[in-house]
């Protein structure tokens, strides 16, 4: 035991390790030496485990902690044995542990994610906390997709712990596992890495993903969203699955459900039916095929009541009431019925500056029940709610009328120059996400063909016997270079 | 009116016709002499259609039109509207044996004719095949087959030989293509002809082609380039030489109406009131000159009352009817909006008294033309004011600005995450099925409800 306490213990060394190649091969030779620990002596490593966690602090020995909560999870005599204080222990692990350290475990911290999320050791509200709070720690910037994402919204969504996701599903994910031509030459302990070079397949990380995951994150973070009644994040990630990327006439299940949505969030958020220009002319007509009940809704929405779109749209809504029910959409329509007046109170903004409510009340009619307002006094309460609710910019006077406050005040200079400087250091911290993408792609087999293409097409155009037998040579080297790529594609695609 | 024209007017009504039920200017006869060729049916028959003051006459004058000449399916479907509107009249019965004797004739003609073309071509005098095509042409269209005559005009082309004759051809083609509506192939023809007008002859042509390029750019709705072809067209000419497509009243009609809903104060005054050569057209038509005088001095209602009253002759012109609804609701918004320019506060009552009809109102127009964006203005229904909306370019420069460095920032993130799905082969693939996710987990499905959002808003 105290053969293994001194392995684990050797990591970080005593001494400084000054450079990042230093710290490579200590790390790397550290790994190799718990590794085979883990191979000669499982049962010796598992039945000490509990007691060698009190030696090893999480924070400083990341790896070796993360070794040993694994080897007790997959111990034979699970259950029997678990110390009781593992729950916290797997706790402090996940909020303490070095980012930079962990890059080499990527197995044993895997396999620790995935066992909090079955809920066995901790319950859920907290496990969800602490998964989140550990990816994010791992990749702060959030820009990679792992196999660990999906199953933890499902969970968060499952037991309604949404909050405490908000933090991570707000990151704009660029990069997911499996990507290919990536060629990454620093040492993982580098901390100016992207995240896609640490957070990989091969370093046990993340496991592979397949697109129908990929989309059903970004459709159940779109649910987290609307249960937190966040319109416009909710339309933004339903959008996502819409115009995922499609081929040869695919189309998804998943990306049908998530446009029935998205067009009902959007007639919350902005009251537009909002055109699906963007997508796959194949994919638009599936949509426009299998959403024809939702555009008809959204179509009648966007109707003044003058022009009888109250009583359209409460019809549609009674018309598809079994489509609504069948797509679990009910909810959601109920609340477009209930947003219709709104929105076209707030319209009205367009044109007058001060109106009586008894003239709202005549313009603008309920599409819950198909007739405008039975009095002014309701009208007065809608609007006195919409005004609340910070939804209307706009006073109810005493003498019946309501009058529009201007909208959007005037920025400073500085104020604006702010603003700007703040979406404009939002774009600069893409630089590196960029950079890496740019690399990837620079170094892919299609980009690289096309190059040796380009070339040869130059130097024969520069005539000339001798450029001629180069231009066969290199076309030579990209064959070979184009085989091998192949083979690793193959097993990509397996 | 008798119940036959009653229903018969209903019938037309029903299809979705324009129906004049008042009295309209114009005297029949002294219209249709400014006209000649195959448009004064055209003309008639559209007026027999539309107004019920002038509807039997019009169609008689129809019926002895096509009688003169060789189109039988004119006269058919002449003496067929006349006998619904008038069966007892004695020309609501078919001449069978003018309709025999027509047809007879015109198939012995287009024989003769054929044979003729077919002598030339194997002469091959190209002089002779372009005036044969011509000829034939020149029957087909007599006889109304239109289609044939096009096509016989568009075979002259291979044989001409000098700018004249190019001109011709252009010339047939396009009142070919006008008779049939074919709006963009007049334009087209027409437009090729505009290098052939330098010679002393060629002047005469001059209106023909502005007139009938301004009439397919109306039909295109097209209306400013329209008002300028209208107004452009040379008055010296005598009517002669166009009259197959319009008469000068016709021109100033189009011109004024075309002009006023398209053109502003100052264009009005330059190139309509004082333009030495619209001067003469506008001569024909003094009402439109004053109308146009009405809204360049800023008396809109007068200038719209004007209008008005025209309102049924106008609608019985064949090219213009399509138009006029649209043509002055136009005028109608533009006086609207030059009456607000001077203020920055006009009241409801004002406006009401320049514009709207009796005890009525004309705010629900207003908030249509707001809300389309033609009028920056806010009604302020409590105090009955129309003020013009303060425009801040600052907050709109400001908030663009702040738009589009949002949307770059948006842009940049999908198109990477895009390639990034592409380079993980994350695409949704349409030849396996299975890969594409044929849907949810069934242990999903049923959590995928709105169900949570529901708990919350409960």
């Amino acid at each position: 035991m105290d053969q293994i306490a001194s392995v684990l213990l050797s990591f970080p060394p005593s001494h400084e390790l000054r450079s990042n190649n230093e710290y490579n091969d200590a790390a790397k030779t550290h790994v190799r030496q718990l590794n085979q620990l883990k191979q000669r002596e499982p049962e010796l490593l598992a039945t000490h485990a509990p007691q060698l966690l009190q030696h090893v602090d999480a924070a400083i020995n990341s790896i070796s902690y993360a070794y040993l909560l694994s080897a007790i999870y997959h111990s034979d005599t699970k259950n029997s044995h678990l110390p009781d204080d593992l729950a916290e222990c797997t706790a402090t692990f996940l909020l303490t542990f070095d980012a930079r350290q962990i890059r080499y475990a990527g197995g044993p911290f895997s396999s620790i994610l995935d066992f909090v999320q079955t809920g066995q050791l901790l319950p859920a509200s907290i496990a969800v906390e602490l998964l989140a709070s550990a990816l994010l720690r791992l990749d702060p910037t959030g820009s990679m997709f792992t196999s660990h994402h999906l199953p933890l919204v499902i969970l968060a969504y499952q037991t309604r712990n949404t909050q405490q996701i908000l933090p991570l599903i707000s990151k704009s994910i660029v990069f997911y596992p499996g990507m290919r031509g990536q060629t990454e030459t620093r040492p993982l302990c580098d901390m100016r890495l992207a995240s896609s070079a640490y957070i990989s397949i091969e370093s046990g990380m993340t496991g592979r993903v397949s697109s129908a995951e990929v989309m059903e994150y970004d459709l159940v973070c779109g649910l987290v969203h609307l249960y937190h009644r966040d319109w416009a994040s909710a339309a933004a990630a339903l959008e996502r699955v819409v115009t995922f990327p499609t081929r040869d006439g695919g189309c998804s299940t998943i990306m049908v459900q998530a446009h029935h949505k998205w067009i009902l969030v959007n007639l919350l958020a902005t009251g537009l039916l909002r055109s699906t220009a963007s997508v796959a002319p194949y994919v638009q007509r599936s949509l426009a095929t299998l959403s024809k009940p939702y555009v008809e809704l959204a179509k009648a929405f966007e109707k003044g009541a003058l022009e009888g779109g109250a009583e359209a749209l409460r019809a549609e809504a009674e018309a598809g009431a079994t489509y609504w029910a069948e797509d679990r959409n009910d909810g959601l329509v109920r609340e477009v019925l209930a947003h219709y007046q709104r929105h076209h109170i707030l319209r009205l903004r367009e044109v007058y500056s001060k109106i009586g409510l008894e003239d709202i009340r005549t313009l603008t009619h309920s599409a819950e029940t198909g007739k405008p307002l039975d009095t002014t006094s309701e009208v007065e309460a809608l609007l006195r709610d919409m005004i609340a609710r910070g939804l209307l910019a706009g006073v109810v006077e005493p003498q019946g009328h309501l009058t529009f406050l201007p909208e959007g005040e005037e920025l400073t200079e500085a104020q604006f120059a702010a603003e700007l400087e703040k979406s404009a250091q939002h774009i600069r911290d893409l630089a590196p996400v960029v950079r890496a993408t740019d690399e990837r792609l620079a170094t892919s087999r299609d980009y690289v063909k096309h190059l040796v293409k380009q070339q040869n097409k130059k130097e024969d155009g520069a005539g000339g016997r001798t450029s001629k037998s180069t231009s066969w040579d290199m076309g030579f080297d990209s064959q070979i270079e184009d085989e091998d790529l192949m083979t690793g594609l193959q097993v990509a695609g397996a | 009116m008798s119940d036959t024209l009653e229903a018969y007017f209903k019938q037309i009504e029903d299809q979705g016709g324009i129906i004049i039920r008042d009295t309209p200017r114009l005297d029949l006869d002294l219209y249709i002499q400014n006209y000649r060729g195959r448009t004064r049916w055209d003309r008639l028959f559209l007026i027999g259609r539309t107004s019920t003051r002038l509807c039997v006459d019009a169609l008689k004058a129809a019926v002895a039109e096509a009688k003169r000449g060789k189109d039988i399916d004119r006269y058919v479907q002449a003496v067929e509207h006349l006998r619904t509107v008038l069966p007892t009249d004695q020309d609501a019965v078919l001449d069978k044996s003018w309709i025999e004797r027509t047809g007879q004739a015109n198939r012995a003609e287009t024989q003769r004719l054929d044979a003729e073309l077919k002598g030339y071509k194997n002469n091959l005098i190209k002089e002779s095949i372009r005036m044969g095509h011509e000829d034939l042409g020149k029957h087909y269209e007599a006889i109304g087959d239109l289609s044939r005559a096009f096509d016989a005009y568009s075979q002259m082309r291979p044989d001409v030989s000098t700018p004249r004759h190019i001109v011709e051809v252009g010339k047939h083609l396009a009142s070919v293509s006008l008779q049939r509506r074919d709006w963009v192939m007049v334009a087209t023809n027409l437009n090729k002809l505009s290098g052939y007008q330098n010679g002393e002859e060629d002047k005469v042509f001059q209106p023909y082609q502005k007139i009938a390029t301004g009439i397919a750019l109306l039909g295109q709705e097209k209306y400013a380039e329209a008002a300028q072809c209208f107004l452009e067209a040379d008055s010296t000419v005598a009517s002669t030489h166009y009259n197959e497509i319009a008469s000068p009243n016709d021109v100033a009609i189009y011109g004024c109406l075309l002009a006023l809903a398209t053109m502003d104060r100052n264009d009005l005054q330059t190139k309509v009131i004082e333009s030495n050569n619209f001067k003469s057209f506008l001569q024909l038509e003094p009402h439109l000159r004053k109308a146009i005088t009405q809204f360049v001095i800023g008396r809109y209602s007068a200038c719209l009352a004007i209008l008005e009253s025209y309102r049924p002759d106008y609608l019985l012109d064949i090219h213009l009817q399509r138009h006029v609804a649209k043509i002055y609701a136009e005028i109608r918004d533009k006086c609207i909006i030059n009456y607000m320019v001077p203020f920055s506060c006009v009241t409801l009552e004002s406006m009401n008294a320049a514009f709207a009809a009796a005890r009525k109102s004309v705010e629900p127009e207003l908030a249509a033309m707001i809300l389309g964006g033609k009028l920056q203005a806010r009604i302020n229904k409590i105090d009955g004011l129309v003020t013009t909306a303060p425009i801040k370019p600052r907050l709109k420069v400001q908030k663009s600005a702040l738009e589009t460095a949002r949307n770059y920032e948006k842009e940049a993130v999908e198109r990477l995450r895009r390639m990034s799905l592409v380079a993980a082969d994350l695409e949704v693939r349409g030849l396996r099925r299975h890969l594409g996710g044929g849907g949810l987990p069934q242990s999903m499905q049923a959590q995928m409800s709105d169900l949570g959002y529901e708990e919350s808003s409960a």
